[in-house]
C-alpha cells in the first residue's frame, strides 16, 4: 500500500519546497517518483464539494411534497404545512428554514433530486453510510472510498497535494485508498507550531526526514502528503482570508467547513474534491415540522450553502456541491413525534453547472402500494447513477465501472442534474 | 489444518519458553529451533498492547520480574495496590455526584444561565464536572497501576458506546462508566450485556426508554385520578394535574399527545448488530422488531432528574415473540429481556463478534483467525469470564508472533497517555489533557454513533493528524502542554554528550526500537542545540513525533 501509494504522490509541493539543501532528496529519490507538477494544472479545475448528512435526513421534510394528502395524513405532528414550504414547482416545495437557498433555484443552480438512495435495503447507518461511502452497496468487503477510486483513475487531473480534502478530524470512508487525501480540521493551525518561522521550518524539516527515513505504510504516504500540503498552505496564507460579497457563514463546524473548502478553492490550491460532514439528522424524537429540531439543522445547511455561493461568487461556475445521506425516514412519524430509519431520500446539487430550478428523478409517491417493503419512500435513482453523472459530466471521469465496481454505468440512467 | 495446528503450538511453547518469566510453565518442551522474542522485547510489546506503554525504567522491571507474572498480575487488577489512582480519584468530585445530584447541578446552572448570571458558581462547578468525567479516564490510564483494567474498560467503553453528549445522558453517564462498566470489565459478558441494558444511559442513548407496545398508555394518565403525579413524557416532569376538571383533561390531551406511541428499534438494532451477533450475524428485520417488542418497557423514572431503571408494565407489549427462531412466550414481562440477553450472549455469532474485536484491539488490525479460534475456545470454556478469553488472546501464540509486534498504530488515547507514560508525566484533574486527547480526534466518551471508536489504523493516520501529533509531542516534551507536570530527567540525563543523550532516549522512550535515520536526524538536530536542557526537549520531542512512537 504504502509503496504504491507513494507512487501517486507527488512532489507538487516539493519543487516550491525552501527546504532547499536538501539531503532529504536523497531520501526521496530512493522513492524515484517525483515529478514537479506545473503550478498551471492547479487552477480553475473543476471542483466537486461533498456534503455528508450523516445520520440519515428526512428527505420528505427537507424538500416536502406539500401537493400529496398523503404526506400531511401520515405526519399529522411533524408535517410541514403548505403555507410555510417554499414552494418549488407546485409540487415539492422547500423546507422554509432552507429559504435561502430560493435564489439559487430560481437562477438554476440548484437542482433538487428526490426518491434517491441505495438499492440495499439496510436500515443501518452503518452499513448504509459504508455502502454509500464505499460506492457498493451490499458489498462490505470494499476497501476503498470512491472518491479515492475516482482520483486514483481519473488521471486527466494531476495530483496536488490537496487535490481530495477531508474537513475534519479523521479521513472518511468516502476518501480512503490508495490516491493521495488529505483531512483537515482547521486549515489556519495546520502545521508545526513554534515560536517562529525559522524554528517551525527546522522543525518540520527535521520531523520530514524522520518520516522519510523511518516511517513504514500508511505512516509513510500520510506524513508526505502532511509535509507537501504544510508548504503549499504556507503560500497561500489562510490567516489574511476574508469571504466575498458579504458572505456570511453560519457558526458551526458546517459553515467553517464551507469557508475553508472556498478558501482551498479561491486559493487555487489544486482542489478537486472536498468532502465534509454535518451531523445531527437522526431524528428519532420529536423531529418538529417547519420549527424544531430539524428545522434547526436545515437552517444552518441552507446558510451555509448559501454562503458558500455568494462567497465563491463567479467561481461558482466551475463548482458542484452535492449533498448525500445514507436513507430517508419513514413516511409515517413515529410514536415519539419523530421518524424511523427509512429508504429513499432526496439530495441537493448546487453550482454553477447545475441543471437546476427543477426537481430530478422519478416521483414514486407515497402511496402504499408503491412503497418500499409497505412503508418507506421507494428508491428510484440508484445514487450510483447520480454521482457517476457528476463524476462523467462534470469532472471528466471517463472509467465509471472502475469507480463503482460491479455497477455497468449507463448514460440513459443519468437523473440528468448536470447542464448540457 | 493439523500442521497449522501444530505449527501454532510450536510457536506458542516458543514463546512461552522465551519470555523470561519464573512461572511461564511451557506448556510443552521448548523447541528451540524458531526464534523468539528476548525479555526485554516480549515486556516492551506487553505494555505496549496490555497497558498505555511503558513508564521509565518499566520495561526492564517487567522483564526482570517475568513477563508473564506481570501479565497475571495484571488480570487480577484487585491484587493490584493502586493507591496513587485511588488518591489522585479524590480531587475527582464528579465520583462524589450521583446522577441526581448532576442533574440537580445542571438545572441550576441552566437557571443561572438563562437568567443572565453567566460564570455563577453552579455554572462553573457544572462546567467542570462535565470535563472531568473524560479527564478521570485519561488520568487512570497514565497513572493506574492496573493497566490492563483500563484498557479494558476503555475497550467496553466502546463496545457499548454511549455519546455523553446527548440530553440527559450528560447526567446519567458517569455512573454508566463508574458502576456499569467498571465493576464487570473482567466478568462475565452476560453479566456486562445486562447491565448496560439495564443502565438509564444506554437506555436513553438508544431510545429504548421510550419505547412502548402500540396503544399502551400509563395508568396515571388513563385513570382520571386528579392531582396524581401523571407519567411525565418528553423527559419533562409534569408537575400534577390541575385539580380543575376541564383543564386536567387538556392538560391530560396534551401528556398523551406527547407521550411514546409506539416501539422503538433503535436499541434493539443495535444490540444485535454492534453489542452482540455482528451484523452478519445472520438476524433479520423481523428478529429486530420482535428484540424491540421484548423490550417496550425497559425505561427510566425520570431520566433529566437523573432516575435509575424501571420496568413500565404497561407499556409492555404481552404478546409472546420470536427471537431467532426462539419462542418467549407472552406475559413474562421483564424477564423476557433478561432471558433474550442471555441467550445472545451465549450465541456462537456474538462469542466470534466480541473474540474477534478483542484481538483486534490486543493483537492486529486484521485479527489472526487462531487469535479469535483461542478467544473464542475459551469463552466457551469458561462460559463468558472475559477475563479468561483476554487471557487465552495474551498466551495465544498470535499475540507474540513477529508480525503482530509493533503492527497497530496507537489511537490518540493510546498515543498521548503512552507520551505522558514515556516522560513520566503526571497529569493533573483539569481536562486538559483529555482535551489533548480530543483534539486528536478522539473526544471520549463523545462518539455519537453507537460503534465506538474504531479500533484501525485508517481511521486515525492521516496527514493532518499526524501534525497534530507531532506539535503535541514537541509541547509535551518541552513542559508546554498544559495540565501535565514532565519529568525528563527520569528518561534522560540533560547532558552535551548527543550520544549519551541519543541512546538513553532510545531506551527510555522506545524500548530500544529507534532506527539508524532517527538516530541520525535528532543528532542533526542536537547539533543546532547548544543548551542541554533544551536538547534533551528536542530529542524527546522528535522522538516522541516520529514515526516509530506511532506504531505499538
Amino acid at each position: 500500500m504504502s509503496i504504491s501509494r507513494r507512487v501517486f504522490v507527488k512532489s507538487g509541493g516539493l519543487a516550491l519546497f525552501s527546504l532547499g539543501l536538501d539531503p532529504l532528496f536523497l531520501a526521496r529519490a530512493a522513492f524515484g517518483s517525483y515529478r514537479p507538477l506545473p503550478s498551471s494544472t492547479a487552477l480553475y479545475r473543476p471542483v466537486l464539494v461533498c456534503l455528508f448528512q450523516r445520520g440519515a435526513v428526512d428527505g420528505l421534510n427537507m424538500v416536502v411534497p406539500h401537493g400529496e394528502s398523503l404526506y400531511y395524513r401520515e405526519r399529522p405532528r411533524i408535517a410541514v404545512p403548505a403555507s410555510d414550504v417554499v414552494d418549488l414547482d407546485g409540487h415539492f416545495g422547500l423546507h422554509p428554514q432552507l429559504a435561502a437557498l430560493k435564489p439559487l433555484w430560481d437562477n438554476k443552480s440548484l437542482g433538487v433530486i428526490h426518491a434517491v438512495g441505495s438499492p440495499d435495503s439496510t436500515r443501518s447507518h452503518f452499513d448504509a453510510q459504508d455502502y454509500m461511502e464505499s460506492g457498493t452497496p451490499g458489498v462490505k468487503s470494499t476497501a476503498d472510498g470512491w472518491l479515492n477510486r475516482y482520483c486514483r483513475h481519473d488521471r486527466e487531473h494531476d495530483d496536488t497535494p490537496f487535490r481530495a480534502v477531508a474537513f475534519g478530524p479523521q479521513l472518511p470512508r468516502i476518501l480512503a485508498g490508495s490516491a493521495p487525501s488529505l483531512a483537515i480540521d482547521d486549515l489556519q493551525a495546520f502545521g508545526l507550531r513554534a515560536p517562529e518561522g525559522a524554528a517551525r521550518d527546522r522543525l518540520t524539516r527535521a520531523f520530514e526526514q524522520l518520516y522519510a527515513g523511518s516511517a513504514t505504510g500508511l505512516l509513510s504516504s500520510s506524513s508526505q502528503e502532511a509535509f507537501e500540503a504544510v508548504q503549499l498552505l504556507r503560500q497561500a496564507n489562510p490567516a489574511q482570508y476574508r469571504p466575498a460579497n458579504d458572505a456570511e457563514y453560519p457558526r458551526g463546524r458546517l459553515g467553517r467547513s464551507l469557508q475553508q473548502i472556498a478558501q482551498l478553492i479561491k486559493g487555487n490550491l489544486g482542489l478537486q474534491v472536498a468532502f465534509a460532514d454535518v451531523t445531527g439528522w437522526d431524528t428519532h424524537v420529536n423531529q418538529g415540522g417547519s420549527e424544531g429540531q430539524l428545522a434547526a439543522r436545515l437552517a444552518e445547511l441552507g446558510q451555509g450553502l448559501a454562503a458558500f455561493a455568494r462567497d465563491l461568487g463567479d467561481r461558482l461556475r466551475d463548482v458542484v456541491v452535492l449533498t448525500m445521506s445514507e436513507f430517508g425516514r419513514t413516511i409515517r412519524e413515529n410514536g415519539n413525534i419523530g421518524t424511523d430509519h427509512g429508504h429513499a431520500t432526496a439530495m441537493l446539487v448546487m453550482g454553477g453547472p447545475v441543471n437546476g430550478g427543477r426537481v430530478l428523478g422519478r416521483w414514486p409517491g407515497l402511496d402504499p402500494a408503491s412503497r418500499f417493503e409497505g412503508r418507506d419512500l421507494a428508491v428510484t435513482t440508484d445514487f450510483r447513477d447520480l454521482f457517476g453523472e457528476i463524476l462523467a459530466r462534470h469532472l471528466g471521469a471517463t472509467d465509471l465501472s472502475a469507480v463503482f465496481p460491479g455497477f455497468t454505468p449507463d448514460p440513459t440512467r443519468f437523473p440528468g442534474v448536470m447542464r448540457d | 489444518m493439523q500442521n497449522h495446528v501444530l505449527a501454532r503450538l510450536l510457536m506458542l511453547a516458543a514463546a512461552v519458553a522465551s519470555l523470561g518469566a519464573r512461572h511461564a510453565a511451557p506448556r510443552q518442551s521448548p523447541p528451540r529451533q524458531l526464534p523468539a522474542l528476548t525479555p526485554h522485547d516480549s515486556a516492551l510489546h506487553a505494555l505496549d498492547r496490555l497497558a498505555y506503554g511503558p513508564r521509565p525504567g518499566e520495561v526492564d522491571a517487567v522483564a526482570a520480574g517475568g513477563v508473564m507474572n506481570w501479565i497475571d498480575g495484571q488480570l487480577s487488577p484487585d491484587q493490584l495496590d493502586d493507591r496513587l489512582v485511588a488518591e489522585r480519584a479524590t480531587a475527582f468530585r464528579i465520583l462524589r455526584y450521583d446522577p441526581r445530584d448532576l442533574a440537580r447541578l445542571y438545572a441550576a446552572a441552566r437557571n443561572e444561565r438563562r437568567e443572565g448570571r453567566q460564570g455563577g458558581k453552579d455554572e462553573e462547578m457544572g462546567r467542570r464536572l462535565a470535563g472531568e468525567v473524560e479527564q478521570l479516564a485519561v488520568v487512570r490510564a497514565a497513572l493506574s497501576r492496573r493497566q490492563l483494567y483500563e484498557v479494558m474498560v476503555d475497550f467496553w467503553a466502546n463496545h457499548f458506546n454511549v455519546f455523553f453528549g446527548k440530553g440527559a445522558d450528560r447526567v446519567l453517564a458517569p455512573s454508566y462508566i463508574e458502576e456499569t462498566l467498571r465493576p464487570r470489565a473482567f466478568g462475565k459478558f452476560a453479566d456486562l450485556l445486562i447491565a448496560t441494558a439495564r443502565s438509564p444511559a444506554m437506555l436513553f442513548y438508544l431510545d429504548n426508554w421510550e419505547s412502548v407496545a402500540p396503544g399502551s398508555a400509563p395508568p396515571a394518565v388513563t385513570r382520571p385520578r386528579l392531582g396524581a403525579r401523571p407519567w411525565f413524557g418528553r423527559g419533562r416532569y409534569v408537575p400534577g394535574f390541575s385539580r380543575e376538571p376541564a383543564q386536567a383533561d387538556s392538560q391530560r390531551q396534551r401528556v398523551l399527545e406527547r407521550m411514546p406511541k409506539g416501539i422503538n428499534e433503535n436499541y434493539a438494532r443495535e444490540l444485535l448488530e454492534l453489542h452482540t451477533l455482528g451484523v452478519d450475524g445472520g438476524y433479520t428485520q423481523q428478529d429486530v422488531i420482535e428484540v424491540a417488542r421484548i423490550f417496550t418497557g425497559w425505561s427510566i423514572k425520570r431520566p433529566q432528574q437523573g432516575g435509575g431503571f424501571e420496568f413500565h408494565d404497561w407499556a409492555h407489549d404481552d404478546g409472546e415473540k420470536t427471537v431467532l427462531g426462539v419462542r418467549f412466550p407472552a406475559g413474562h414481562g421483564t424477564d423476557e429481556g433478561v432471558r433474550l440477553l442471555k441467550l445472545l450472549a451465549s450465541l456462537p455469532a456474538t462469542m466470534h463478534h466480541v473474540s474477534r474485536k478483542l484481538c483486534q484491539r490486543l493483537v492486529n488490525d486484521d485479527p489472526p483467525d487462531g487469535c479469535v479460534d483461542d478467544a473464542v475456545a475459551a469463552w466457551k470454556h469458561s462460559s463468558g469470564d472475559m477475563r479468561e478469553v483476554v487471557r487465552a488472546i495474551v498466551h495465544g501464540p498470535d499475540f507474540w508472533a513477529p508480525q503482530n509486534i509493533r503492527a497497530k498504530v496507537k489511537t490518540p488515547l493510546e498515543f498521548v497517555v503512552s507520551a505522558v507514560r514515556a516522560v513520566g508525566g503526571d497529569p493533573d484533574t483539569t481536562p486538559r489533557l483529555a482535551q489533548v486527547v480530543a483534539r486528536l480526534g478522539q473526544p471520549l466518551y463523545r462518539h455519537v454513533a453507537p460503534d465506538g471508536y474504531p479500533e484501525r489504523e485508517e481511521a486515525w493516520v492521516n496527514s493532518g493528524a499526524l501534525l497534530d501529533r507531532m506539535n503535541v509531542a514537541v509541547a509535551l516534551a518541552a513542559g508546554r502542554l498544559p495540565g501535565v507536570t514532565v519529568a525528563l530527567e527520569a528518561v534522560a540525563p540533560a547532558t552535551a554528550d548527543a550520544e549519551q543523550l541519543i541512546a538513553a532516549v532510545n531506551d527510555g522512550v522506545l524500548g530500544g526500537a529507534m532506527s539508524d535515520n532517527t538516530r541520525r536526524v535528532i543528532r542533526d538536530e542536537l547539533a543546532a542545540a547548544p543548551d542541554p536542557v533544551a536538547a534533551r526537549a528536542l530529542a524527546v520531542g522528535l522522538t516522541l513525533g516520529g514515526p516509530e512512537f506511532q506504531r505499538q
